[in-house]
């Protein structure tokens, strides 16, 4: 295992400038630049805030950085999942060129969603800082006090990224129709976590809260929620939740990559 | 000390009829049953046994599909034998498919820059080299195109220079060279011949039977799969030669 991240860590600057490369290239000759990455989540917010906020009477001011912080988490969980599906098709050319551990081509994918959910997650921050905090009393020096609580869940989200995008390629090549199959899957899972439901809502619907609790996804939210929209630090039981999450998820990844990685080329 | 051996390897493709089978076919069609989706078995190296010292350059000739590709690919560890052992020491640097292994949409200079990395290299060794790649491979102002827009010819000119400045220790080329115009294949040749002057080690799969023995020392005649015949590179041209016209003539 050692020599394995070892040997990851060895052709560091090819996967790192790979990354650069699909960076650069997804914004070459575009208008916006990384802006595009961030239209859909600003687009869902503003939308889902005018619905909420003149249909149902929601406070938009609160409503707005909670929705804005799933919905960025969501992007990158999407992404992840669904470019992990065709990650070493991606690399196929190198794969049949060069021998280098498998693993690489994942986390390509991993790091190129997680740049654009820093970056969406730096809006949402700044978002929550000019609507202010929730409970009125706690001032906006606690807000960013509460920040450095976000680097265990960056570790945290990354091994995610990362173990999601390794399961997902390894699946997608033996089967070529999960991606279409985690997309529809996707579509469901998304209303099955407590992104759009404003949190006011949640005491009155024992059954959904319920789903929500049992959802493995939903303590992210939490983790990233608690610190950004309300100022304070989450829970040791929400990083716990998580934390085993990401175990289990890192587990089976290593071991689907140890069994499949030989055999990967001849089913390419 | 570079060092290539191979002992009793063997390897078989195990491919299913339906390759790329779905989820849904999976599992409604009962497809992992070996009836439904038979498993069809390619034996692309028997019992291989080669050994293959700092010095030597090694020639690979054989009939088309007799493996000769396959075990370059062994050689250089992408893909794993299935039985027997395989033992190469020395930094390797391979030419197999020419457009493999480059980002189309990256320039020429950005190009360099991956497959060293991919090599080993570093970005402060990159930058001392590019141009003494850039200027082997005489390719000048097309370097600031995306490599896209290469012909064939002008990417096997990029990689072998990429390939060829890390000083490998050893060096696999499969075929390749036929691409480029006579005076790169000359200056191919001759780098090749520089290295193996450094006392490195090659092996090289060409058709072109009459190049092979200026840039060979040894050669291999694999057919089927099996290793027919190994010994210096005029006698197994010879026989590999009458063969062939052998067995036009009886035909």
């Amino acid at each position: 295992m050692h020599a394995y991240l070892g040997s990851i860590w060895n052709c560091r600057f090819f996967w790192l400038s790979l990354v650069k490369t699909d960076l650069r290239s997804r914004y070459r000759g575009s208008v916006l630049g990384i802006g595009w990455s961030l239209l859909h989540p600003i687009a869902m917010t503003t939308i889902l805030c005018v619905v909420f906020g003149v249909v149902f009477g929601i406070n938009v001011r609160e409503y707005a950085p909670y929705l804005f912080v799933g919905m960025t988490f969501w992007g990158y969980f999407t992404s992840v999942l669904v470019q992990g599906c065709g990650c070493f098709f991606q690399g196929e050319s190198y794969i049949r060129q060069f021998p280098a551990p498998m693993a690489i081509y994942p986390l390509r994918t991993a790091l190129g969603s997680g740049f654009h959910f820093l970056i969406g997650l730096l809006l949402a921050v700044l978002l929550s800082l000019g609507t202010g905090p929730k409970d009125a009393h706690i001032s906006r020096l606690f807000q960013l006090l509460a920040l450095p609580s976000l680097v265990p869940t960056f570790v945290l989200l990354f091994l995610l990224g990362w173990s999601v995008a390794i399961l997902c390629g390894l699946l997608n090549v033996r089967f070529r129709d999960t991606r279409h199959l985690a997309e529809i899957g996707l579509q469901g899972l998304f209303y099955m976590l407590p992104i759009m439901i404003p949190p006011e809502q949640l005491a009155r619907r024992g059954r959904l809260s319920l789903v929500f609790r049992c959802n493995p996804l939903t303590p992210f939210f939490d983790l990233l929620r608690e610190p950004i929209c309300y100022g304070h630090a989450p829970s040791l039981m929400t990083y716990t939740f998580a934390a085993t999450v990401v175990l289990v998820l890192c587990t089976t990844a290593i071991f689907a990559l140890q069994r499949e990685e030989r055999q990967l080329i001849f089913h390419l | 000390m570079a060092l290539i051996e191979l002992e009793r390897l063997s390897l078989t493709f195990r491919v299913r009829q339906e390759r790329t089978i779905r989820l849904k076919d999976f599992i409604l069609k009962r497809m992992f049953l070996p009836s439904r989706n038979p498993y069809m078995e390619v034996r692309a190296l028997q019992d291989i046994d080669l050994r293959i010292e700092q010095g030597d350059r090694v020639g690979i000739l054989g009939h088309n599909g007799a493996g000769k590709s396959t075990i370059l690919k062994v050689l250089a560890g992408i893909y794993k034998p299935t039985s027997g052992r395989r033992l190469v020491e020395g930094r390797i640097s391979s030419l197999f498919d020419i457009a493999l292994g480059f980002e189309v949409e990256a320039n020429g200079w950005e190009n360099i820059a991956y497959r060293s990395y991919l090599q080993g290299e570093t970005p402060a060794s990159v930058r001392a080299k590019k141009h003494s790649i850039a200027e082997f491979s005489e390719l000048g102002d097309f370097l600031n195109m995306p490599v896209r827009y290469y012909s064939a010819g002008m990417m096997v000119r990029l990689a072998f220079s990429i390939a060829t400045a890390i000083e490998p220790e050893i060096l696999l080329v499969d075929e390749v060279l036929s691409v480029g115009d006579l005076s790169f294949q000359n200056k191919a040749r001759e780098r090749m011949r520089e290295m193996m002057a450094k006392a490195h080690l090659m092996v090289v799969v060409s058709h072109d039977l009459d190049s092979l023995p200026q840039v060979c020392n040894r050669a291999v005649w694999l057919d089927h799969g099996r290793v027919k015949m190994m010994g210096s590179c005029a006698e197994v041209i010879a026989a590999y030669r009458s063969s062939v016209q052998g067995h036009a003539a009886a035909a």
